[in-house]
């Protein structure tokens, strides 16, 4: 993974992987195997593992520890509603970004007009 | 509370005892995880600048949670920490900055502001 995209990806991943966890309670390995299906190939697993640690002190997750059939109990992720909230909150700073930028990246393509937001 | 006292002087029995169970951790651990871990707890502790005993300790025991789990799996170890384990690292120890000893530091310049800015 580039640099660049390291570090775009740093203040996003939070987010997506909040989003991930709407669809079903995970457990940390189940993060990464999905983020890498949806091709972030480089994502690693102690990245991951990081991300939820702090999510989980900040209270955006409800944590159980579920039996494996080997090794350690997993912990298993699930969103409270503080997540669910914080989530909302990320679209929308998302959507904002997203909109500005491509804008700009018009603005800058077509300096005379076409592309612009009047 | 004579407990407490001798605390005092020679730190908290708790955070002794799970020191004691963290290393036991490792023991159990396959060599290259145990290399692994051994590495990341020694960057812990020098770049951590954590202060507070029960802080550093919940630092290893998730650290040692991690580790265990991808041993488990049978995670390669560079998928776990990556192609830039330091990078990795601080984002870990990032998550016990409460327990850093800068953090006074920063309570200290935020009040200086506060107080120049005229908000204090």
């Amino acid at each position: 993974m580039s640099k660049q995209m390291t570090e775009m990806l740093k203040g996003t991943l939070e987010g997506v992987v909040l989003a991930i966890l709407t669809v079903q309670p995970a457990y940390g390995y189940e993060i990464t195997a999905r983020l890498r299906e949806q091709g972030f190939s480089d994502i690693v697993e102690g990245t991951i593992y990081a991300l939820l640690v702090r999510i989980e002190q900040r209270g955006l997750v409800d944590v159980a520890k579920v039996p494996s059939e080997k090794g350690p109990p997993r912990k298993v992720y699930s969103l409270n509603v503080s997540g669910g909230q914080y989530l909302e909150e990320f679209w929308k700073s998302w959507s904002f970004l997203a909109e500005r930028i491509e804008l700009l990246r018009h603005h800058i393509d077509h300096p005379n007009g076409k592309g612009q937001k009047p | 509370m004579t407990a407490k006292w001798i605390e005092q002087i020679t730190g908290s029995f708790e955070d002794k005892k799970r020191w004691r169970q963290y290393k036991a951790r490792k023991e159990q651990l396959p060599a290259s995880y145990r290399t692994a871990i051994d590495g990341l707890e020694r960057y812990f502790m020098y770049a951590g600048a954590i202060v507070k005993g029960d802080v550093l300790m919940q630092m290893l025991d998730d650290l040692a949670d991690l580790i265990e789990q991808s041993a488990a799996d049978g995670t390669p170890i560079r998928a776990i920490v990556g192609d830039d384990p330091v990078e990795f690292a601080e984002t870990f120890i990032a998550n016990y900055s409460d327990g850093q000893w800068v953090n006074k530091e920063r309570k200290r310049l935020t009040d200086a502001i506060d107080q120049a800015a005229g908000d204090a």
